[in-house]
């Protein structure tokens, strides 16, 4: 070996014990990002303050007719603090958003969420408070799940307020106007601080159905319209799996026992799963009616956030859709990264039908499709429908999707628009045309950040006619952090 | 998030035995080597029921593996200071866990999942994250005289 060579070797070394990974690919994206002069990270930076209401800037077509009401968003909002910042997407402070669209105008309003989580992270000047992926430091205060209660997942609107839905905490009522928060949602007092998913499950018109988990143990959940409880009932599950939503019939509830198992106590959450393939993924099947009827069926192991509505067919088959990964590595390598600005490609999740049939057989069948945020028309909920919208475009070098579609059961077509790799599309809510009765006639909302601009959009589309555009697009004079789940209230 | 399924025996296991008012033996010592211990408890939103306390003087008393040194029974009603005192205690450093019996059921009342459904507090007023405060963060020193300690409950 000559010096030269030696020199050459050691320096690649020493750069190599610098330059992690992670590091390298970060400044590799950064470089690729820079030269498109577009940057993924502008949709993951921390909102700082509170958003008042704030007109939006009408930059292309016209806000059809008919469509008006407020589009509330929630999604974590603010990662980063002096002292200490969250380790992963999911572990930011809930920030509900307001979109508004009124006489062809649209205004947007954001603001945070008072938990006590937000309030001791606050005072200690670092997120302290140990979440989904994010580990408890010194000064944490966690007492009760509410004490770790981020309230950054989605929103239900109930009883003329908004509810703003973690997933193992309580539900915190917000005001519907103005935003602010009014409290910590206890269903009855024995059951104070008791887990409440982020999917609830709504009868078009009637009750809604939630679950909490603990283990190997749910509460079963069941609120009137209005949101009065009408009952809440401990059920025994056959696997301590994640459980993020399940689904519903009008008769049954479906809870999809992924093999991300829970088999340690510890943190953050995330943590204390662990993914067993070889144990499949079972789904255990409910009466609404009495609880105390199951069933399960067994599938292949996959992992999924989200489901669709699910139907019963003529011959007792169920059946409902769902986003499906191969593993649990969003949740447990690219929803830390991201906070890193680094995003590891990884397969998108994909629109895949499943059937549970009357013989105890159960089926796959997996569409190809790029999908998450599985969305349906609202008044079909429980029952056979044709359609179901997701956000689509996904799998390459920069993390969520570039567009929004439809999918026809009955076809297997799809209606699709990109936006292209400037946008980062978020969730996209179905919105019913006053009179109409049509699945999907109406409107399809959605936000995206256009990462040229480094705002944030949003877009109505006619639900019927996707591939054709938006008809409207406002934009802000900002971006605020991508947000995950929303829900319109007309009027 | 996970629940806290320890929360509710590790904190206050101690406290959930029946007890009877916190008067301890006749001292040990003569008065002025003794400490006496004043513990007010403020904040309470409930005015019912009763605050259970349990007084440990070492490591191994906070953490049940030991007896405690005192356990009191503060009855909880209208305007009246909620404070209890104990004396003949020997120097040393001691901890308070405390916690509200709204319901006054003698028992600290938990939701099906094991969760703490009323009010609890330590000394210091510490607080604990995904278990009881730390004996390193609610211990205090008792003196030789008159020692106070002043918990937020609720």
């Amino acid at each position: 070996m000559n010096r030269r060579h030696l020199l050459q070797t050691l320096s690649g070394a020493a750069m190599a014990s610098i330059l992690t990974p992670e590091l390298a690919q970060a400044a590799g994206q950064l470089r690729q990002g820079a030269a498109a002069g577009l940057d993924w990270r502008v949709a993951f930076a921390d909102l700082d303050t509170d958003l008042p209401p704030t007109p939006m800037r009408r930059v292309s077509g016209r806000s059809p007719q008919g469509l008006a009401g407020s589009l509330y968003r929630n999604g974590p909002g603010k990662f980063h603090r002096p002292g200490g910042s969250v380790d992963h997407w999911f572990d930011g402070d809930g920030l509900m958003r307001a979109f508004r669209i009124r006489d062809g105008e649209a205004s947007v309003a954001a603001r945070f969420i008072d938990t006590p989580k937000r309030r001791t992270d606050i005072a200690a000047n670092a997120v302290v408070t140990p979440g989904f992926g994010t580990s408890a430091k010194r000064g944490a205060r966690v007492e009760n799940n509410d004490d770790a209660n981020a309230a950054n997942i989605s929103v239900m609107p109930v009883g003329g307020e908004i509810w703003a839905l973690w997933e193992a905490g309580s539900p915190i009522a917000l005001d519907a106007g103005d935003l602010s928060t009014k409290g910590i949602k206890t269903l009855r007092p024995d059951l104070v601080h008791m887990p409440f998913l982020a999917h609830p499950r709504r009868e078009p018109g009637g009750d809604i159905w939630s679950l909490g988990l603990n283990g190997d143990k749910a509460i079963v959940w069941r609120l009137g319209r209005d949101g009065a409880l009408k009952g809440a009932d401990l059920i025994a599950l056959p696997a301590a799996s994640y459980v993020h939503d399940f689904t519903a019939t009008d008769r049954h509830l479906i809870l999809i026992l992924q093999p991300w198992i829970q088999d340690r106590q510890t943190l953050p959450y995330a943590d204390s799963f662990s993914w067993k393939p070889a144990l499949g993924t079972q789904v255990l099947v409910l009466d609404k009616a009495d609880l105390g009827k199951r069933r399960i069926y067994e599938l292949p192991a996959f992992f999924a956030f989200h489901y669709g509505s699910a139907w019963e067919e003529t011959d007792g088959t169920l059946r409902f859709d769902g986003c499906l990964s191969p593993d649990a590595s969003f949740a447990t390598a690219n929803g830390r990264s991201v906070m890193k600005g680094v995003w590891t490609p990884e397969p998108s999740p994909i629109l895949t039908l499943i059937a549970l049939r009357p013989d105890g057989r159960a089926s796959l069948e997996a569409t190809g499709v790029s999908a998450e945020f599985p969305r349906a028309d609202g008044r079909f909920a429980g029952h056979a429908r044709r359609y179901t919208i997701h956000a689509t475009g996904a799998g390459d070098g920069q993390p969520l999707f570039h567009g929004l579609a439809t999918h026809d059961w009955k076809t297997g077509r799809q209606d699709t628009f990109s936006f292209g790799t400037g946008h980062l599309v978020e969730e996209a809510v179905f919105v019913a045309r006053p009179g109409g009765s049509a699945e999907l006639d109406g409107w399809l909302l959605a936000p995206s950040v256009n990462l040229a601009a480094k705002a944030t959009e949003l877009h109505a589309f006619d639900a019927g006619q996707v591939a054709a555009g938006p008809l409207v697009t406002w934009r802000m004079d900002r971006a605020l952090p991508v947000s995950l789940h929303g829900a319109f209230v007309a009027g | 998030m996970p629940s806290l399924p320890d929360l509710r025996t590790m904190v206050l296991v101690s406290l959930t035995l029946s007890l009877s008012v916190g008067v301890l033996p006749a001292p040990a010592f003569a008065a002025d080597e003794t400490g006496a211990l004043t513990v007010t408890f403020r904040g309470l939103k409930a005015r019912t029921g009763a605050v259970m306390l349990s007084l440990a003087c070492s490591e191994a008393a906070y953490g049940d593996k030991a007896p405690a040194a005192g356990q009191a029974m503060i009855p909880v009603s209208g305007d009246t200071a909620v404070v209890t005192t104990f004396k003949g205690l020997t120097p040393g450093r001691c901890a308070i866990k405390a916690f509200h019996d709204v319901n006054g059921d003698g028992k600290m009342g938990a939701n099906p999942f094991g969760i703490p459904t009323e009010p609890f507090a330590f000394s210091n007023n510490a607080h604990g994250a995904m278990g009881p405060a730390k004996w390193a963060d609610a211990s205090f020193e008792v003196k030789a005289g008159d020692n106070a300690q002043t918990i937020d409950i609720d």
